[in-house]
This record gives C-alpha cells, structure tokens and sequence, in this order.
C-alpha cells in the first residue's frame, strides 16, 4: 500500500526537502500505477508547534494530498491525509491508513484526524 | 523614516505592487529583493539586491544590506516564487526541487536569517498562494505553498510575543505569470469566481500592508485568501 508516514526533521532544509522529495516519489509511482496514496502526519504539525521543519513537511503534504486528489478524481485513484495527536492509538491510526490507502469509500483530498487536540483550533 | 522593509521577488507583479505601496510612505526604507536584472530598471525608490535566494551568498547579501541600511528592520514580505506545472504523473524531478526550493527554501531560509534582526512589534508576511487547498497541475507549487503555511504559524509561535507573522494567499492575479496561462484555460477559472475578475496586484499589497502595520496587531499565524470567493465556488 501507498502510505507515506512523515519523519521528524530538524529546522534544517536540505532535510525537509528530503522528506518532502521521499513523499512525492511515492505519489508520483502511485498516481502513474493509478493507485490511492496517504500521508500520515502529527497533527501539532499542522499547527507549528513542533518547530518550522516539521511544519512545513506536515502542510506540505496536506496541500499536495489535496491537489494529487484533484487530478486523481480524473483518473479513479484517491489521495488523503491521516494525522494523530500523541493520545493516539498506534493502531487506530495505520487502521485507518490502511483503509483510506485501499478502500477510501468516495473519500478523497480529505484529513482524517485521529485524537481529540484539534477540537476548537484553526482549520489547517 | 520609521523602518526597513525587506520585500523579496521585488521586480514583477504582486512584489513590485507591494513596493510601490510601501515606497509611496516616507517612514519605510524598501530594500527589494530579485534575481531578475529588471530590479535594476526599477524606478521604484528602494534599495536593489540582485540575488538568488536559493544560495548561501543570496541570503548572506539581504542580511548584510539590512544591517548597513540604518533603520531597524520591522518588515519581510517574502513574495518571490516560481511555477513548473505539469500533472503529478509527468513531473520531473528537477520540476518538484526547482520549485521547492525558491517557493518554500528560499522563505525558511531567509526568514530564519532575519528573524534575529526584526524588531519589537515588527512583521513578516508570506506570499502563499489560494493553491495550498489544491489545484490541478501544481503538485510542487501546492506542496510549496502549504509548506509556506505551516512556516507561517510555526513562526508565528516561535518569535512571538515581539513579531507577527502571517500569509496572504492569492488566487487568480493579473500578473506575468497568469497571462502565462492558455487564454481559453484562463476564461473557464475567471468565469469560477464569484467576483467575475482577476484580482489585481495591488489588491493583494492591500492586504499585506494590513499585515505589515498596526492595522493588524492582534493577528498572527493567520492565512488571508484573496482570491475573489474562488474558494467557495
């Protein structure tokens, strides 16, 4: 399955874009393959509290789920997001991955956030 | 003369539009960023620096030129950006980085530089683009952007409570780089807004002066499309 799980970077960028480039490698194969792909990310990411690299990683990616789900839409394959809090179960989280990667029901372009932090913060 | 006001991609359309907005105030000293010789063609009353930022010199040349301009530096408008569109399934990989590193590099890097120089109460604003939600065609450009977004508010968390710092993100803008797109292409995206018109470029340096003065001082971490309702259509 096409699931990339982002890895914490310093505040460094030749390491982010490293991560970033491993990602679009990734969806690049899956999209030729017309296969569905994930992004499983941590949600404190998508706000900035874990320091600049991992920031820009994390909504990095949530944009690029979003435009590989516009030209998948065209093409019958999927692009989705998964983010986690630190409560979070493990297996919950590649559960729902998993599921988004190989039977996203219609589902596309969409974070899937696991954990409850998020509530009453911005909209990433 | 209140402060210096760095603005990057200073040469052409929304950057040049923001200069003219901040040269027109005698309190700003505008020092303006880009690597097209065009800067220095400018009429605009700023201080050139034809540079790349993508290089360790470009941004070192910006710093050093902050420091000898004699005014504290109390703003970064991080404007420049480039596109290399292709579908996700043709892109190559000198696309994906080339775009990557003056859209989202280039902004860490420079931003990181001068964080340490802003003043109290001073403001960095990020040229994000309304493609961080998506757009066909922009893999790296969205990638780019959203990243810019998630540097917005790790920034903006990391140098308050002394500096603000937010993005305006753009939709469809009447630049260089939109009259670059097919014109039956261009009709169909026009004929999406709700306001019927491409926005025009100082438009969007409305909202950055917004974001550069008092007018916003209670604001940071924030994303402020100007995009013509696109986003709800």
């Amino acid at each position: 399955m096409n699931i990339h799980h982002a890895q914490q970077v310093s505040d460094d960028w030749p390491e982010v874009r490293a991560e970033l480039e491993r990602a679009f490698l990734m969806s690049r194969e899956a999209a030729q393959a017309g296969e569905n792909f994930v992004y499983v990310i941590h949600h404190d990411d998508l706000l900035g509290r874990r320091g600049p690299g991992n920031a820009m990683v994390a909504t990095g990616l949530l944009s690029a789920a979003r435009t590989g789900a516009i030209e998948g839409s065209r093409k019958g394959w999927t692009a989705n997001v998964v983010a986690f809090d630190d409560d979070a179960d493990p297996e919950v989280v590649q559960a729902w991955a998993e599921r988004l990667a190989s039977d996203p029901a219609g589902v596309s372009g969409e974070l899937i956030r696991v954990g409850v932090s998020h509530l009453g913060k911005t909209l990433p | 003369m209140i402060g210096t006001v760095v603005v990057t991609g200073a040469a052409r359309g929304i950057g040049r539009s923001i200069v003219e907005r901040l040269a027109a105030n005698p309190s700003f000293k505008v020092v303006g960023v880009d690597l097209s010789p065009e800067l220095g063609d400018s009429d605009l009353d700023m201080i050139p620096v034809q540079v790349d930022l993508t290089a360790d010199e470009g941004v070192a040349a910006v710093v050093d030129t902050v420091r000898r301009a004699e005014t504290p530096l109390i703003g970064l408008v991080n404007n420049a950006g480039i596109t290399r569109d292709s579908r996700l399934v043709n892109m190559t990989d000198e696309d994906f980085r080339a775009v990557l590193d003056v859209n989202l590099g280039a902004v860490f890097r420079l931003s990181s530089a001068l964080a340490d120089l802003m003043s109290d109460n001073g403001s960095i604003v990020n040229i994000a683009s309304r493609a961080y939600l998506g757009n066909f065609g922009q893999f790296n450009y969205s990638m780019s952007k959203g990243g810019v977004v998630g540097l917005t508010r790790a920034l903006a968390l990391s140098l308050a409570p002394h500096v603000r710092v937010n993005a305006v993100a753009p939709g469809l803008i009447g630049t260089e780089m939109a009259m670059a797109i097919p014109e039956d292409v261009l009709e169909k995206m026009v004929a999406g807004i709700p306001l019927d018109r491409m926005g025009k470029p100082e438009e969007v340096a409305n909202v950055v002066w917004f974001l550069l003065t008092p007018l916003s001082s209670y604001i940071t971490g924030e994303v402020l499309v100007v995009g013509g309702g696109r986003s709800l259509s």
